[in-house]
């Protein structure tokens, strides 16, 4: 009262902005946001918890499971997920939410040998084909695949028997180890189903450097990656990947994992590089490993980010993250593929 | 750490109430956005944290210095030093391999071999930003706009995170008196930020990764095996992709500052509306067409002097905006394609006898489509590996029509519809959305937000590709 100011807190007068809406307390814009947050990972929690799972393993995984698990019981419970359902149905997506870590590989046959080194003789003739009956082949693979297909694509656009069955199959951060990230053997078998492709050409292994696979057999655990369960499962799936191309006549293209910046990162796929071609060479003929180390090498042996093409030209042949390729580098690929794939079907006698 | 993720959510979520609760206090609240906006950068390398640090110092010492002498030459030569340091770091970074390999080739021409040693060199992500930033911070200071601000108000405003990575490119002017004095906790504009922070997220996660996955990618990596119907979208389809990629992002930015209390310059206004590549250059990325001019084009005379002098600075500054966008020579070119028809429109302008006419439906419609197709033009150059995949993409574009394209869908058209068709709303549609937002309760404004998350989460692909511009 000694200054006879009303010193009660008012209500302060509401203050507009342009096209005269309302300005809001700050207390407001916390409440609306961390609402509108909440309510929306309750709508989203199939979504959230599918991004969870397929995270890289670690504890960052451990936590996002650990949290958006109990969300998606609510979620389900509560019957909050089902708007995002309809949605996603409505998109003809209805399977994005889906995890399937199903590893569907043939079983081995006799004339495919597994574990032994006796490879299969079988005889392969060089089939023919013509701009009347082209050569479909399909390339697909982690985002490493990516650039050198697209260098392939470009490639089999001037040539009139080559056809491409579509555009670059490359998922980002996929690969044989986690099928819940993205199911190969699955997509494999639906696009040989589907597409019919007689080459495939392949490149996995870029994010397989891990100690963690899912869809392990029932009872199967596997150790350290490089540790002999962890390599006898990884064997498995890359067998099977190639069976399961080789058994719908399809001709198929490896391509190796290149030396990367990180020297640990190039010895861990030096191991699956190992594992690879020891698959191929027990499927002559119809799987071809295609070894990258040595293109991507500087003169010291050791990783190159820049090298001389043939031109004598300094080009960038690898990303800045050390690991993807450059257009180049892609293209040096690409020759070689066309390469083996001219050897293994007769590409050129419809010629006159 | 990526703003459409569940890591920035949460990271935001701790942030913006502390932000709130220490703004009063600004000794507490500059040191707690510091150390926030650190936080933010070092999700990409921490070790880049060091180098936003040693930007910081080495701009406010010379601010400093500058600030405190008042010989001239003394003033211009430590104003060259700071400009100089701040390049060599953007030069180190980001055109190193670009110089090395340009110099090799060049020799190689005559048979000579330059030993000149090529090194990885990883580009720290917002670089590009931070250091322009800081160039206008030494400059504006060398030129009596204001005085040097204390070291922490200058980090802060170096290192605020919403614009931190990919902009706006904010002036000195325009943030730092924003730090003066705490911003009133009772008048914020709500609903204008979820606007803009809910349009980005749908531009950048619906528009810029659908057109991105369904055909831009496919016909940039091999355009020859692409109908050229097909090419022609794809190319449309690139240019709405990269304006609602930086668009969403900005917006989302500015959105992100204006919940903190902040207000961040505009930096799109309908570009593709434009009438003029002048016009296009005043509506696109317009706090860096505002940069180049302040802080390139007028120190190069602007047009203070004859015509052709006037064309060359008008060249060089689209020259070096073209290499600022990346390090290589597609960028360059993008950059003299905009800066030819800068100067063509200037020079039909300026030529005698010209009479402005008026602006007619039909004469607007065919400058806007016009400058549209020059625009997607250099956008070939701007998206292509190489000269040769871009004249690949031109070739294609005439030598491929009748031919099957399955890329054209329906959906791929209303994307690029959505795109360009909302640059042409009026502004009387967004600021009556967000009139009607800000009349609605609290609960129902968070129903709102949720169903629009709803909506972009649902819609958009599974995990978020880098922003476009991250890159720059």
């Amino acid at each position: 009262m000694a200054t006879g100011v009303n010193t009660r807190r008012r209500r302060p007068r509401q203050r507009v902005a342009e096209g005269s809406r309302r300005l809001q307390p700050a207390g407001s814009a916390v409440v609306v946001t961390l609402v509108a947050l909440l309510v929306s990972v309750l709508l989203n929690a199939p979504g959230l918890h599918k991004s969870a799972t397929i995270q890289p393993e670690g504890w960052k995984r451990d936590l996002a499971l650990a949290v958006t698990g109990p969300l998606q019981a609510v979620s389900d419970a509560f019957l909050i997920d089902r708007p995002r359902a309809a949605l996603k149905e409505a998109l003809g997506r209805s399977d994005d939410d889906e995890v399937d870590t199903a590893v569907a590989v043939p079983k081995p046959t006799p004339t495919e040998p597994v574990g032994n080194d006796e490879p299969t003789t079988t005889p392969i003739t060089r089939e023919k084909f013509s701009p009347q009956r082209k050569l479909r082949f399909w390339v697909a693979g982690d985002s490493l695949v990516v650039v050198p297909g697209e260098s392939l694509l470009r490639a089999a656009g001037g040539s009139p028997v080559l056809d491409p069955v579509g555009p670059v199959d490359g998922r980002i951060a996929s690969g044989l180890e986690r099928p819940d990230v993205f199911n190969w053997f699955k997509h494999v078998r639906k696009q040989l189903r589907e597409e019919k492709p007689r080459a495939v050409i392949l490149m996995f292994g870029g994010n397989d450097d891990h100690d963690f696979m899912t869809g392990l057999p029932e009872g199967t655990e596997i150790g350290a990656f490089g540790s002999p369960s962890w390599e006898a499962e990884y064997r498995r799936r890359v067998g099977g990947i190639m069976d399961t191309i080789t058994r719908a006549r399809g001709y198929l293209v490896w391509i190796g994992l290149p030396i990367t910046r990180d020297a640990e990162q190039t010895s861990r796929f030096d191991a699956i590089n190992a594992i690879v071609h020891s698959e191929a060479e027990k499927r002559p003929g119809r799987v071809s490993y295609l070894d990258t180390y040595f293109y991507f090498a500087g003169d010291d042996g050791g990783y190159a980010q820049y090298l001389t093409n043939d031109e004598g030209r300094l080009v960038k042949m690898r990303a800045d993250d050390g690991v993807h390729f450059e257009r180049p580098a892609g293209d040096l690929i690409a020759r070689e593929v066309l390469r083996r794939l001219n050897q293994r079907y007769d590409l050129t006698s419809w010629r006159p | 750490m990526l703003f459409p993720t569940a890591t920035f959510a949460i990271f935001f979520m701790v942030v913006l109430p502390l932000s709130w609760l220490l703004m009063p206090r600004g000794e507490r609240w500059r040191p707690f956005i510091i150390a926030s906006s650190y936080v933010f950068y070092s999700a990409w390398d921490w070790r880049f944290v060091f180098l936003l640090a040693f930007s910081t110092v080495w701009n406010q010492v010379f601010a400093v210095a500058i600030h405190k002498r008042t010989e001239p030459r003394a003033r211009k030569a430590l104003l060259a030093a700071a400009i100089a340091g701040n390049l060599a770091l953007l030069g180190y970074f980001k055109y190193y391999g670009f110089f090395v390999t340009s110099t090799h080739n060049l020799f190689s021409l005559v048979d000579l071999n330059v030993p000149l040693e090529v090194r990885s060199i990883v580009l720290p992500v917002g670089i590009s930003f931070f250091t322009f930033m800081g160039i206008s911070y030494v400059v504006d200071t060398y030129r009596g706009d204001f005085e040097p601000v204390g070291f922490g108000k200058f980090a802060a405003y170096l290192s605020f995170f919403p614009h931190l990575v990919a902009g706006p490119i904010v002036r000195p002017g325009e943030l730092l008196p924003q730090f003066d004095s705490p911003r009133d906790p009772r008048y914020v504009d709500t609903s204008r930020a979820f606007f803009l922070i809910g349009t980005g997220l749908f531009m950048k996660v619906v528009i810029a990764n659908y057109l991105a996955g369904s055909i831009v990618d496919q016909v940039f990596g091999a355009p020859n095996q692409h109908s050229s119907l097909e090419v022609l979208v794809g190319i449309y389809a690139y240019a709405v992709q990269i304006y609602a990629d930086f668009f969403g992002y900005t917006n989302i930015a500015i959105g992100l500052a204006l919940i903190l209390g902040f207000r961040f310059p505009q930096n799109f206004d309908s570009p593709y509306a434009a009438v003029s590549i002048q016009d296009f250059w005043r509506r696109w990325h317009m706090t860096l067409s505002r940069w180049l001019r302040d802080y390139l084009y007028i120190p190069l005379g602007g047009n203070r002097g004859s015509r052709l002098f006037t064309y060359r600075n008008l060249m060089l500054t689209m020259l070096i905006g073209g290499l600022w966008h990346g390090a290589g020579w597609t960028f360059v070119v993008w950059g003299a394609i905009h800066g030819t028809a800068l100067v063509a429109e200037r020079w039909w302008r300026e030529r005698p006898g010209f009479v402005e006419r008026r602006w007619t439906p039909w004469r607007r419609s065919w400058h806007r489509f016009a400058t549209f197709q020059v625009v997607c033009f250099a956008w070939i150059f701007f998206r292509a590996d190489s000269f040769a995949d871009a004249w690949d993409v031109i070739v294609r574009l005439f030598t491929a029509w009748g031919e099957p394209s399955p890329l054209v869908t329906g959906g791929v058209v209303a994307a690029i519809a959505v795109g360009i068709g909302s640059q042409y709303l009026p502004s009387r549609f967004p600021l009556a959305i967000m009139a009607r937002f800000s009349r609605l309760p609290v609960p129902a404004q968070a129903a709102v937000l949720s169903l629009a998350l709803l909506v972009t989460h649902a819609m958009g692909p599974e995990g978020v590709a880098p922003f476009i511009y991250f890159q720059f």
